[in-house]
Order: structure tokens, then C-alpha cells, then sequence
């Protein structure tokens, strides 16, 4: 019990508790009204928003872990949003082999990453920044402006694997939350990665393989990202160039607000997931909020800044 | 000592529950050289960052010709005319020199930088000290030598009265040490007091008139130069007798050979190295800074590709692509430097410890229990003082960080182990125990190859010395023959030779 207290994702769990409460309380209804924010429907739809960045911030969280920085996720979730819109709708695939191949060109960004970094020895900022670039303009290129419409070939029946359609980008969020914490707790590749983060020359001097340690999380990064490409696909109903503008920069926020230290060796897979999801009923909430439409980007902006600050806060009463 | 120069007066601090100073007095001689030694943990750099401003005492007072110094910052401190020299270079790597020497305090006119008066004036500091380079040089171009008295440039650069270096020649070869100890001994007959940090007494002996010594954060005395000897100061510093060293170990011929190069070269750092070590030999290699020792044992431990010749391993060739395979093939290294090459501070000690036996196994799933065994075994077989196994690396003092860093190298057994500056910037007593546990590890069967500038260790240690310069083995002493004289000799003959 002790040691739970301790943990670092405790932090983030009570903001995003504090969070809930705050807009539960805020935009209580009038008597014999429905609540517009808590509500089971409502938590499915923030969960399932949220899941598009929580799926590309469990890589984003790992590559802060081993001291880089990926800015590529935002236009890989648009270029495989576009791949598996172009080979399902345009071309007539099977669904399966179209998201397959989404995710095989995901993964090709990530080893374009990865071979710049380790091989060309690249700064992770400028390599990947490259790589938005190339994966963004491929996107274009292949769409020329238009954009495939997904929404009216999966049916509103849709069942994947026997479930309903909404639920299973967040229990594909969850699981690899899940499953990713436990590798990086429990498996010397995660040590290797917080030690690679935390004093690369001394990783290299202790015999670990830095290139591959390096090579790998940006492989992930770039695998998660069209699997989240994927899931907004299927989420938007469509496949478009110019989806998911910007995302790279709030899912970098929510590993930050998750606990990751951008110089590297810290850092929550578990916390980034939780951290997309104090975006996410950010981003649900405040539209509901009179009058604060043109406030939100200021809000979220604001949120990074005092989330980041108060647990810097916290570390050093903890101390 | 006539007049009250600089005075410490029951100064005392305490960071949490841990008490660093504990009430220090004595006080330092205008124009003196005054030399402050104690083990890591005695309070010295506590005191020092009071004395340099960065931090403030608890209570008590620090006193320039009786009047009260009250620095709050280290901007302030040296506006009262007191200088740092660090052990650690501390400069701006990408600032030409007359940059670093002006730094934060740049002359201006109307908010121009007068880049010419500064690069006059460095020139004639420079030129104070011996120093033969260019105002517009890049700090990062000079060695370590030329860094070091670009801090005392600086200093002098502020008029500095009180000039204070906390351990100098760490990083310093004997002709760059002797080089700073005659700008230091000018500087002292211009009437500037000098406070003199080292673990290392002939220096101290060389140059100071008194010595201060401090332990556990107390002042244990201050004794005149002339009236002790090294081993006076070294029981004030540990406060017991060390007990006398062991005899370096006979040198066994009937051995095998644990580890064999056979003409490794790798231009530019050396040439035609051959060199057999067997079991259980410790065996020392000698040479300044440059002679291509640390670029030897790096390659040995696959950080680097040689470009001819051939590493054997109890008689087998092997290809060491990576610090992985060597430490596969049984050679570990320790480091050089053990800040940057050597812990994760962001890991608790037991992550530390167990991190290259598992990469070396290529262990895939962590198994706490069998780590938190490893640890303590680790631990307690090499007394090192930890809160426990989950204290953070930077929670431990100098030496026993050291300790874990050959540690966690031992627990992967290997059969060659290379050290690198094994004590460097550790204590006495620290440095001790670890002389004696790799003598220790060779008497089971390993064989050393130690490498440091610090002669004395080498000849305590090893019973045979390599001596290397400019890239190339230069000679070996062994047994009785091995001297300081005789090493320096091999390690300086055709330089002095050149000059």
C-alpha cells in the first residue's frame, strides 16, 4: 500500500479525478435533466477520442523515456489514415489487409526514424522532423486533395472481433497501456531504455546496445502512430492528408503531464495514457461550458503549464 | 602569521538530517598557501560553496581582515575578490578564451562589447601566466591543463585576493602540474592568499604552509607544514592507522595467459601494441595524458575498431565489435569517468549494479528477487555505504560510487577487468579498499591491467608496469627495478629529449 502511494502515476490519476469532479460539479443540470458530461455514453466517447492520441502517446512516452523526441506521429496517423482509406474504399481491399499495410508503412516511417538517428546520427528533433515532413507530403501526394470516405462502407453494424464498434480503440488503448507499463517495469528492454534516457555514454560503457535500444522505440513510436492513424480513420469514417495536424505536440504534452522528462530516464507509459485522458475530457468538457468556445486551445494550454508545475511542486515535498 | 586573513568562524551546516559542518574555525594568513584536505563526506566542498557564495551557512561567519563576509551569491563573492578554480573544468566550451575569462562581467560601452580592451587584457593575463594561446582560441580547442589556468585567469581577470582551486591537477600531467604550482607560487609572492584543495599530499607538502584538515564536518586540526609528515595528516584525515599495504603478489610464469594483444594499432592513438597479461597478474600501465592509454583499454572493450592486430581471451581470438561482446567474451572496464560513463543517476543503486551482468546475459524478463539478492551479496562483500539498495546513485559519496561501478562490473565475472583511474577523486580510505579488493579479485584469478596517472598507485598496485607514450609501448619495469624514477623516465625521456 505503502509503495502505491509512492508511485508517480498517482499524481496524474488524482488530477484527471479532480478534473472529472470539477466538470460534473460545473455543469450540473437542471432537475429532471440528463447530465450532459457524466454520463456513460459521454465516458465512452471521451475514452474513444482520447484512445486515437493514448495509442501514439505509449510510443511518444517511450522514446522520451530513451532521451529523444518523435515529431512524426501526427502525419503518420494521417498518412495511415489515408493508406488504409485508399486500399479499403478506392481499391476495394479487405478491411484487414488494408489496416495491415497501414501500420507495415507506420512502422517504415519509424525505421526511416531510426536509421537517421543511429546510423546518420541525426538529432531525434531534426530526424523527425524530416520524417513529418516526408510521411505528411506522401500523404498528399497519394490523396491529390481528395480524401476517401470510409464512414459509407462500414456499415453501422460494424462488429469487429464480435464487439461493438466504440469500444475497441479503448480497450486497444488500455491493453497496450497496459502491456507496455509491464515491459518497461518488469523487462530488461525497458531498463535499457530508461538507461539509454538517463546516461547513454554510461548505457554504452554498461554493454547495452544503444543503437538498438534507440532503433527500437522509434520503430514502436512509428507502429503505434498508424495504429492511432487507424483507429481515427475509423473513428472520422475517413482517410484525409490532412488529419491529425498537430497531434505530435499534444501527445508530447500528455507524457510531460504523465510524468516523462524530456532530457530522458523518466517517465510513465501509464501516466502519458493518463495524460491524453486529462486532454480528453478537456476537450469534451469545455465545448459543453457556455460561452468558452474560443477559449479551449487557451485552456488546454494553460492546463500543460500548471499540470507541469504543481507536480514539480509535489516531487519536491516528496523529497 | 600576522595578520588575521581570512577567518572561519563556527561556521556549520546541515542539509536535512545530515549534518555537513558541524562548527568550523581556523583561519588563513594573508598571503598564505593554505591547504585544506579531508576524505569525501569531511565538509570540504561544503564549506567551499560557502566560501564561493552558492551556498549559506546554518550559523557562524566567514571573515576577510576581520570584517564580516556576507555573500549571497557567487557573483558576490567574487566581487569581494574571492576565486574559484573547480575540479571540474567549468568553462563555456563554445567561448573563445577572453570570452570565458570576461564572462558575466564583459566590458561594455553603451552595451557594446569592447571586444578589443578584453582581448588586450587577456592576452596580458594570459601572458601572466605562461600561457601560450590565442585570446580568440575556442575553450573547447585547449587541454585540460589550459582550461585549468584558464580559470585562474579569470580570477585574476577580477583581481581576485583569495584564489581558492579545489583539487587542479586531477586532470593534469607532472609538467602541467609543475607549470600551475609556478604560476601559483607568483601569485602568492603578489601578496594573493591561496586556499589549496587536494587529496593529494606531495602536492600539498609542495606547496602550502599549513594544512587544515577536516573530518566528519569538524575541524581536526591545523598543523604546520614543518612539524608533520604525510602520514601525520593522512591519520588526522581517516582518524585511525591504515593498515600496512600487502605485497604486490608474485608474478606467477606458469599462468596462462588470461588476455593477449598482439599488435593492436589504431592510428592516430597507438601503435604495435603487444601485451600479455595472465590470471591473476595485476598489471600497471603508465603514461601522461596523451600517451593513448584510455584509447587502449577503450578499444580492448570494443568502443572503438582497431585497425590492425588481433585481442586473444585465454588463448581464443576474439572480434570485439561492442562493449556487449567484450563484456561477453569476459573483459569488462571500468571507466575514466564514473559521472558520465559509469552510473544512471537516474536509477537507484540496485538498477545500477545489475544492469551489465543482465545485458551481458541478455536477460529479458527483471526478476526483483534475485536482483535484491544480487544487491545485497554486492553490497556487503563490497562495503558499500548505501542507504540500501534502493538509494539513488547520487545519495552515495564519491568513493562508494566508484565502488559500485567495479562492482557491478565484477558481477558479471569476468576474466579481464581494465580500470581506468580506478580512484580518481576518491578518498584515502575509500581508495584503500579498493586497492585491496582488486588485489583481492586477482588472487581468486583475474587478471587487471590498471591504468593512471597516479604513479604511486600504479606501483603499489601492480607488480609489473607498462610504460606507453605517444601511442607506443615504451618500456616495462617489473620487481624491485620499478621506481617513480624509473617509469617517469621511460614515461617523459624523449619529450624532455624534444624540449
Amino acid at each position: 500500500m505503502n509503495r502505491l502511494w509512492h508511485t508517480r502515476e498517482l499524481s496524474t490519476v488524482a488530477i484527471l479525478l479532480l478534473e472529472i469532479a470539477f466538470f460534473g460539479w460545473y455543469l450540473w443540470p437542471e432537475a429532471g435533466r440528463p447530465h450532459p458530461f457524466l454520463s456513460a455514453e459521454n465516458a465512452l466517447l471521451v475514452l474513444k477520442y482520447s484512445s486515437i492520441y493514448g495509442i501514439a502517446a505509449v510510443g511518444a512516452a517511450v522514446v522520451i523515456i530513451s532521451g529523444g523526441i518523435d515529431l512524426s506521429p501526427g502525419a503518420v496517423m494521417a498518412l495511415a489514415s489515408v493508406v488504409c482509406g485508399g486500399l479499403f474504399v478506392g481499391a476495394d481491399w479487405p478491411l484487414g489487409v488494408s489496416m495491415a499495410i497501414a501500420l507495415t508503412v507506420g512502422l517504415a516511417a519509424g525505421a526511416l526514424s531510426s536509421i537517421l538517428i543511429v546510423a546518420v546520427r541525426l538529432p531525434p528533433f531534426i530526424a523527425t522532423l524530416g520524417v513529418m515532413g516526408i510521411t505528411r507530403g506522401v500523404a498528399f501526394i497519394i490523396t491529390e486533395g481528395r480524401y476517401f470516405d470510409l464512414s459509407s462502407q462500414l456499415a453501422g453494424g460494424w462488429r469487429p472481433l464480435g464487439l461493438p464498434a466504440d469500444w475497441v480503440a479503448p480497450l486497444v488503448m488500455i491493453g497496450l497501456a497496459i502491456v507496455f507499463q509491464i515491459l518497461m517495469t518488469q523487462f530488461q528492454w525497458g531498463r535499457a531504455v530508461f538507461s539509454v534516457g538517463g546516461n547513454e555514454t554510461a548505457a554504452l560503457f554498461s554493454g547495452i546496445s544503444v543503437g538498438r535500444v534507440k532503433t527500437s522505440v522509434y520503430l514502436l513510436s512509428g507502429l503505434l502512430a498508424s495504429l492511432a492513424g487507424v483507429v481515427l480513420a475509423a473513428v472520422q469514417g475517413q482517410g484525409k492528408a490532412d488529419l491529425a495536424t498537430g497531434y505530435e505536440l499534444d501527445i508530447i504534452a500528455s507524457a510531460v503531464v504523465g510524468g516523462a522528462s524530456l532530457s530522458g530516464g523518466r517517465g510513465s507509459v501509464l501516466g502519458a495514457v493518463l495524460g491524453t485522458l486529462i486532454f480528453g475530457v478537456l476537450r469534451n468538457a469545455l465545448p459543453q461550458v457556455p460561452g468558452a468556445t474560443f477559449y479551449d486551445r487557451l485552456i488546454v494550454g494553460l492546463a500543460v503549464i500548471v499540470i507541469v508545475v504543481m507536480d514539480q511542486l509535489l516531487l519536491k515535498r516528496g523529497k | 602569521m600576522a595578520s588575521a586573513g581570512l577567518e572561519f568562524r563556527d561556521v556549520r551546516k546541515s542539509f536535512g538530517a545530515v549534518r555537513a559542518l558541524t562548527g568550523v574555525s581556523f583561519s588563513v594568513a594573508e598571503g598564505e598557501a593554505h591547504a585544506l584536505v579531508g576524505e569525501n563526506g569531511a565538509g570540504k566542498s561544503t564549506l567551499l560553496k560557502i566560501l564561493a557564495g552558492s551556498l549559506r551557512p546554518d550559523a557562524g561567519e566567514i571573515a576577510w581582515r576581520g570584517e564580516r563576509l556576507d555573500l549571497r551569491s557567487p557573483r558576490e563573492a567574487l566581487e569581494r575578490g574571492i576565486g574559484m578554480v573547480y575540479q571540474e573544468t567549468l568553462c563555456f566550451p563554445n567561448l573563445s578564451v577572453s570570452g570565458n575569462i570576461f564572462a558575466g562581467r564583459e566590458l561594455t560601452r553603451g552595451g557594446r562589447l569592447q571586444e578589443r580592451a578584453m582581448r588586450d587584457r587577456t592576452r596580458a593575463l594570459l601572458g601572466e601566466l605562461h600561457l601560450a594561446v590565442s585570446p580568440d582560441a575556442r575553450a573547447e580547442s585547449l587541454s585540460a591543463a589550459h582550461q585549468q589556468l584558464l580559470q585562474v585567469a579569470r580570477a585574476l581577470a577580477f583581481e581576485c585576493r583569495i584564489l581558492v582551486l579545489d583539487e587542479p591537477t586531477t586532470a593534469l600531467t607532472g609538467a602541467e602540474t609543475d607549470h600551475l604550482f609556478f604560476v601559483l607560487q607568483q601569485l602568492r609572492r603578489r601578496g594573493v592568499t591561496l586556499l589549496y584543495v587536494s587529496h593529494r599530499l606531495p602536492e600539498v607538502f609542495h606547496l602550502c604552509d599549513r594544512i587544515t584538515v577536516l573530518r566528519d564536518g569538524a575541524h581536526a586540526g591545523t598543523f604546520l607544514r614543518s612539524h608533520v609528515d604525510p602520514d601525520d595528516i593522512v591519520r588526522a584525515m581517516v582518524g585511525r592507522d591504515l593498515p600496512p599495504r600487502a605485497a604486490a603478489a608474485p608474478r606467477d610464469e606458469a599462468a596462462r595467459p588470461a588476455l593477449e594483444l598482439r599488435a593492436l594499432t589504431r592510428r592516430p592513438c597507438f601503435h604495435d601494441i603487444s601485451l600479455t597479461l595472465r590470471a591473476g597478474e595485476i598489471v600497471g600501465l603508465f603514461g601522461l595524458v596523451g600517451s593513448g592509454r584510455s584509447e587502449l583499454l577503450e578499444t580492448i572493450f570494443g568502443l572503438y575498431a582497431p585497425h590492425a592486430g588481433a585481442v586473444l581471451v585465454e588463448g581464443r581470438e576474439v572480434r570485439l565489435r561492442s562493449p556487449r561482446a567484450a563484456s561477453r567474451a569476459g573483459i569488462a572496464l571500468v571507466p575514466e569517468d564514473r559521472q558520465r560513463q559509469g552510473l544512471f543517476f537516474n536509477m537507484n543503486v540496485r538498477h545500477n549494479l545489475v544492469m551489465p551482468s543482465q545485458a551481458a546475459r541478455g536477460t529479458v524478463l527483471v526478476r526483483v528477487r534475485a536482483e535484491l539478492a544480487q544487491t545485497a551479496r554486492l553490497l556487503t562483500e563490497w562495503r558499500i555505504k548505501a542507504a540500501g539498495p534502493a538509494a539513488s546513485a547520487d545519495s552515495l559519496s564519491g568513493g562508494n560510487q566508484q565502488k559500485v561501478v567495479v562492482a557491478k562490473w565484477l558481477a558479471i565475472g569476468p576474466r579481464v577487468l581494465l580500470l581506468d583511474e580506478p580512484t580518481k577523486g576518491v578518498d584515502v580510505g575509500a581508495k584503500f579498499e579498493i586497492h585491496e579488493l582488486i588485489r583481492r579479485e586477482a588472487a581468486k584469478g583475474l587478471a587487471c591491467l590498471v591504468a593512471s596517472s597516479d604513479l604511486p598507485e600504479v606501483l603499489a598496485l601492480a607488480g609489473r608496469v607498462v610504460v606507453m607514450r605517444e601511442g607506443r609501448i615504451q618500456g616495462e619495469v617489473s620487481g624491485p627495478a620499478a621506481t617513480e624514477e624509473a617509469v617517469m623516465r621511460l614515461a617523459t625521456a624523449e619529450l624532455k629529449d624534444a624540449s
